[in-house]
């Protein structure tokens, strides 16, 4: 095999193998699919609609997706209960009126700063695990609401919030998208040129190694689950501008596809490797998965059986680990 | 070439049998500090809790919650980790419960029934994550979806008769012994006889470290598999146990049991990246949870807020942790 | 017939080239060393000795049968046993229980505790003398002292009774003592029947122990030779291709240098009272027996040690040093011992493993990255520290023992410390990249910079060591200047050191003092 043949196969395994370009195309296959099963799946207006739901679960996983690449079995459960909480309390503020939309804004993002910190802070000064301190922070939060609400949800956003959200703006994309994008944008450059996000990856990958390389590990983990919650938060505020009220559990959900997705996007669990645009693609994916399901008028219990064979199929391609035998 | 003394080098201590002894002592220690707090509370607040009837029904509830803290110390130890317990319990009771028919002959086949489905199901997450080698917490929320899925196949809404006489025995009591506190010390006694067996103690080396093991000898990927594998069993018992206290068959049971087990064995004691701990801690830390819902429960907050209790006993496990001598210092 | 004869080994790790070709042949009741500059592959062929690594390609005759080892059990059934530097130890468990891990006694699946306390009490009767006061059965392994653990390691190897035991550096972290019971016990099992393949970079460790020695470069081997009649400049010129001179005494210190690095009483968890100065140019040792403070001293000159007491003055500026970032600011830098785990960021590419440190330096506003400058940056480094990568993108992971130190060192250079502490830094490094490190050391001084060297080899430390700190039990009790630099000034030291303070010490053997 001449060199340069042998060249452009490694390159090709390389490209073919890399998650973000598999879970892109599995992404565009379901689309087709969906469209071959039920005409108008694939239309404009319909793919648009798919892609603002999927803006909530991609905000929410911008967070996830830091917090994992940090390493040290980095991972917050509490996403979903934070983004909640982030809804219910600007919509109380809010009240259905643009007057208060700053406040009712800025209010739940420091609140759930403040719970970020309290995440970070228990993990590193405490060596509480990740895992156990977010599924604590759980609880704690599902009693503040308690204790905020006295049981029942009260509010509705701002007329301007839900304008941003739901407002189109340029080709009749709806704000959420704007948002999502812009973040998303950011949220890459900060990871791949940035001081802070070189340090992150530092991080994740071997913690003494950067504890000796002068960089802050308290610092930069700390800053991570503020982050995880913050973008929470956001993506809390989002979908209160989309669905205008709010419920109990309205982003609960999102906390455990918000994990999936990041893996999905080819980011490691044990940190140190991968980014966000895999986390989108993966947060689109799985988006689209759910519609096709629902489209398909598949029954519930099909329907989840799908999404977790799905899971483990994706898995299966690239997050495998490796072998004890080299 | 450096010469040296035979003296012991200054950067490591030496702990004598006494230190290892304390060592467990205080890890175990918080956990049973929490015991007592709890029980305190709920007899507080439920007068009647130490008569023969409410203990019997109070562990007739923590039952199932112990048999699947026993299941997850078995994988986390291990080095694994196993969020589709819970949906693993409920596909087994629901064919348990169809199996059986409402037959009480049929009893035993529920239990080989359950069982074996939980085993069956371990066996496919055992696989997954030692043969493919995924992530164990992913691949287990995966496979939790499947499960839960076959459940809603075989049981749509719920239904389905239990035998009466299994609910019956459930609530009697044999020697002035309820038969659901006996089904506890039977679960901790199958865990002792567990630990004195290779397998668990080569599970223990695979948690302990996976690379070392391996080069030890040790089937690493068989080790793993079974440690998934009888994780499932526990659970087909558990959902048999859930079987005789409800009495009829629920898809929907065993929703955040999965979440819940992991919150016990945090609370006694086992540690996550495995290796260390034993499903003693673990069992007492579900009891733990268990009342500690019953206490909420008693402050009016609805069941929905369990993880309202959850969240609060674990910070109060690991505040004490902290706080208690010896194990403030991690290494 | 041989025991053993394994040809035509072919391993690559992705575009890494390990074995091309490497072949030994053992003799019953022989110790046959293995030896050759790191990234020579001495560990890759042992590994597929032992079934761990999976060769591309291999045949294996044992006793005359061709066999495949698929898997660490195939070798345990042809009677292969192995020992690394990297232990198969479980650290919550006991001694005992690792003894006979993988092949413990069972009856019905149940562990058989009888059967087990005879073998293991045997074999723990024979290293005995090697194992501290207080170590047993019971003691777990997380307790031992890295000696004590490696000493465990080649026990349980041992009681598996190998036909073919490798030893593959397993006496890199072991005391004198320690290594002549090792020593005595191999000689037993070799008159028993058994061949052992005997790795380590002490070239008189070969020298006193083996029979013959195969050596490989470039993994393969180039010649097998008889220790009888060879010596040990013979060896290295064999393994280097020609005979490596250490470098010359310091000329960069001159009378007048200032004092770089003033440290007072400088006291931790592990060290106290620490005081020395440092002047520019000079390249200061730490000596001493081995663990007596001498690697806490560094990482709590760096921060990464708490400091309780001391100040620490670079050039006449007082510091104050909770953390590697204000060590960098002050000026220092630290490459650590262990550059697995402290050094390196295994799957990160080489530019960002080079790049981390000085990041803010180069970085627009200290935050923005240009990904050309630090290549730029990264580039230099290759070239300087003449650096043998695939490309800044792979991954460190991929690299020798010896250009991963250099990375880590290159990492430092980046950010012009004035102050280096190496802790080791030729630990496991094939001896042209020691010169080179030498070399390296050589200019940094030459600049004006000063070194703070940790070494496990005294007669490393004598050759580039201007003066030399004699450590014991965390603090300095001793300083050798000029004249008293040398391999017997330093042995002689740490010995005396230890014994003047000792009423109850171990009896020392004058004839061990080499």
């Amino acid at each position: 095999m001449s060199t340069i043949s042998a060249f452009t196969s490694l390159r090709w395994r390389k490209v073919a193998t890399n998650p973000i370009v598999i879970v892109s195309i599995i992404a565009v296959a379901l689309v087709l699919v969906g469209q071959l099963v039920s005409p108008g799946f694939a239309a404009y207006g319909q793919v648009i609609n798919m892609l603002r739901v999927a803006s909530f679960l991609g905000v929410i996983a911008i967070g996830q997706t830091i917090v994992i690449l940090s390493g040290g079995e980095g991972i917050d459960l509490s996403v979903g209960k934070v983004a909640t909480f982030a809804a219910i309390i600007g919509s109380r503020i809010m009240d259905g009126r643009d007057a208060n939309i700053v406040v009712g804004v800025v209010v739940p993002l420091v609140i759930a700063v403040i719970l970020g910190l309290v995440n970070g802070l228990g993990i590193i000064y405490l060596r509480i695990p990740p895992f156990v301190m977010t599924l604590g922070m759980m609880g704690v939060v599902q009693g503040l609401m308690l204790a905020y609400t006295g049981g029942t949800a009260a509010g509705r956003a701002a007329p301007a919030l839900t304008n941003l959200v739901n407002g189109r703006v340029l080709f009749s994309i709806p704000g959420a998208l704007f948002i999502w994008l812009l973040l998303g944008v950011v949220i890459t450059g900060l990871l791949r040129r940035t001081r802070l996000g070189w340090d992150l990856y530092a991080v994740g990958s071997n913690r003494t190694a950067a504890n000796l390389s002068g960089i802050s590990v308290k610092r930069t983990v700390l800053g991570a689950y503020v982050m995880s919650s913050m973008f929470a938060g956001l993506g809390g505020l989002l979908l209160l501008g989309y669905t205008e009220s709010v419920f109990l559990d309205l982003a609960d959900q999102y906390t455990l596809p918000s994990v999936a997705a990041v893996v999905v996007g080819g980011t490691l669990i044990s940190g140190g490797i991968g980014g966000y645009v895999g986390t989108a693609v993966g947060a689109i994916v799985l988006t689209v998965l759910e519609s096709l399901l629902t489209t398909l008028n598949m029954p519930n219990a099909s329907r989840i059986i799908v999404d977790g064979v799905v899971l483990l199929l994706l898995l299966a391609i690239y997050g495998r680990q490796k072998r004890l035998r080299a | 070439m450096r010469t040296d003394t035979a003296k012991v080098e200054t950067s490591s201590p030496r702990k004598t049998v006494w230190r290892f002894v304390m060592d467990l002592r205080v890890q175990a220690l918080t956990t049973w500090v929490l015991l007592a707090i709890a029980v305190t509370l709920d007899a507080i607040l439920q007068p009647t809790f130490f008569t023969l009837y409410s203990i019997t029904s109070n562990f007739a509830t923590f039952v199932p919650l112990v048999l699947v803290a026993i299941a997850q110390t078995i994988v986390v130890v291990g080095g694994g980790l196993d969020l589709s317990l819970g949906a693993v319990v409920a596909l087994s009771s629901v064919l348990a419960v169809t199996i059986m028919g409402g037959r009480g002959d049929r009893i035993g086949l529920g239990f080989l029934v359950a069982v074996g489905a939980g085993a069956a199901c371990g066996l496919a997450n055992g696989l997954i994550v030692s043969v493919v080698r995924l992530q164990p917490l992913i691949a287990t929320l995966a496979t939790a979806s499947i499960f839960s899925g076959l459940t809603l196949v075989v049981l749509p809404k719920p239904g389905g008769n239990v035998p009466a006489v299994m609910t019956e025995a459930y609530r009697m009591a044999v020697a002035g012994i309820p038969v659901s506190v006996l089904a506890v010390v039977v679960a901790v006694a199958l865990w002792l006889l567990l630990t004195r067996t290779k397998l668990m103690r080569h599970i223990y080396a695979v948690g302990g470290d996976p690379a070392a093991a391996y080069a030890s000898l040790v089937p690493v990927t068989r080790v793993r598999t079974a440690s998934y594998v009888l994780a499932g069993a526990f659970s087909g018992l558990a959902a048999m146990a859930l079987l005789a206290n409800s009495g009829s068959g629920d898809p929907f049971v065993g929703a955040d049991i999965a979440l819940n087990s992991i919150a016990a064995v945090v609370v006694g004691g086992v540690a996550l990246r495995g290796g260390r701990g034993g499903a003693i801690g673990a069992v007492v830390g579900a009891i733990v949870l268990a009342i500690a819902s019953n206490v909420l429960f008693f402050f009016n907050v609805p069941t929905t807020y369990r993880q309202l209790a959850n969240g609060l006993v674990i910070i109060s496990a690991l505040a004490l942790s902290v706080l208690s001598p010896g194990k403030g210092a991690k290494r | 017939m041989s025991v053993l004869e394994i040809t035509n080994v072919v391993k690559h790790y992705g575009g890494v080239r390990a074995l091309v070709g490497a072949s030994l042949t053992l003799e019953a009741g022989e110790v046959h060393g293995l030896i050759g500059p790191n990234g020579s592959g001495k560990s890759t062929l042992n590994k597929v000795l032992c079934g761990t690594v999976a060769p591309d390609d291999a045949t294996i005759v044992i006793d005359g049968k061709t066999v495949t080892l698929r898997s660490p059990m195939d070798a345990h059934r042809h009677g292969i046993a192995g020992v690394y530097q990297q232990l198969s130890l479980i650290p919550e468990l006991t001694v005992g229980q690792n003894l006979v891990l993988g092949v413990e006694r069972t009856r019905a699946g149940f562990l058989s505790t009888t059967s087990a306390r005879s073998a293991v009490t045997a074999v723990l009767g024979r290293f005995g003398p090697a194992l501290g006061r207080g170590v047993s059965e019971q003691t777990k392994v997380v307790d031992l002292s890295p000696g004590e653990q490696q000493i465990i390691e080649i026990a349980k190897a041992v009681l598996k009774r190998p036909r073919i035991l490798v030893l593959d550096e397993a006496t890199a972290s072991l005391h004198r003592d320690q290594v002549g019971l090792v020593f005595r016990v191999v000689r037993e099992i070799c008159r028993e029947g058994a061949a052992v393949v005997f790795v380590s970079h002490r070239i008189d460790e070969i020298m006193q122990l083996c029979t013959r020695a195969t050596l490989l470069r470039s993994g393969e081997t180039i010649a097998t030779v008889p220790i009888a009649s060879t010596t040990e400049s013979e060896l290295v010129r064999l393994m280097v291709g020609e005979v490596a001179t250490m470098a010359a005494k310091n000329t960069s210190l001159s009378a007048d240098s200032s004092v770089l690095l003033e440290v007072s009483g400088l006291g931790g968890d592990v060290i106290h009272d620490v005081s020395f100065t440092v002047r520019a140019g000079e390249v200061v040792g730490l000596g001493g027996l081995q663990g007596q403070g001498q690697s806490e001293l560094l990482l709590t000159l760096f921060g990464a040690m708490k400091a309780h007491s001391g100040t620490v003055l670079v050039g006449g500026k007082h510091h104050r040093i909770r953390s590697s970032r204000d060590a960098a600011h002050a000026g220092f830098a630290l490459v650590p011992g262990d550059r697995g785990t402290q050094g390196m960021f295994a799957q990160r590419s080489i530019q960002e493993n080079v790049s981390i440190v000085s990041l803010a330096d180069r970085a627009w506003l200290r935050f923005l990255i240009s990904p050309r400058r630090e290549r730029a940056a990264a580039q230099e480094m290759v070239e300087r520290l003449h650096m043998t990568i695939g490309g800044l993108g792979d991954q460190v992971s991929t690299l020798s023992g010896g250009n991963q130190q250099k990375v880590i060192i290159a990492k430092w250079l980046l950010a012009e410390p004035t102050i280096i502490l190496l802790d080791d830094p030729t630990k496991g490094v094939d001896i042209s990249a020691k010169a080179e490190i030498y070399g390296i050391i050589r200019r940094m001084t030459a600049a004006g910079a000063s070194v703070v060297f940790n070494s496990s080899d005294d007669r490393e430390l004598a050759v580039i060591a201007d003066r030399v700190l004699v450590m014991y039990e965390g603090t300095v009790r001793g300083e050798l200047i000029g004249e008293q630099v040398s391999y017997d000034g330093l042995v002689s030291s740490a010995l005396l050191i230890g014994m003047v303070d000792e009423d109850s010490a171990a009896p020392q053997d004058p004839s061990d003092a080499h």
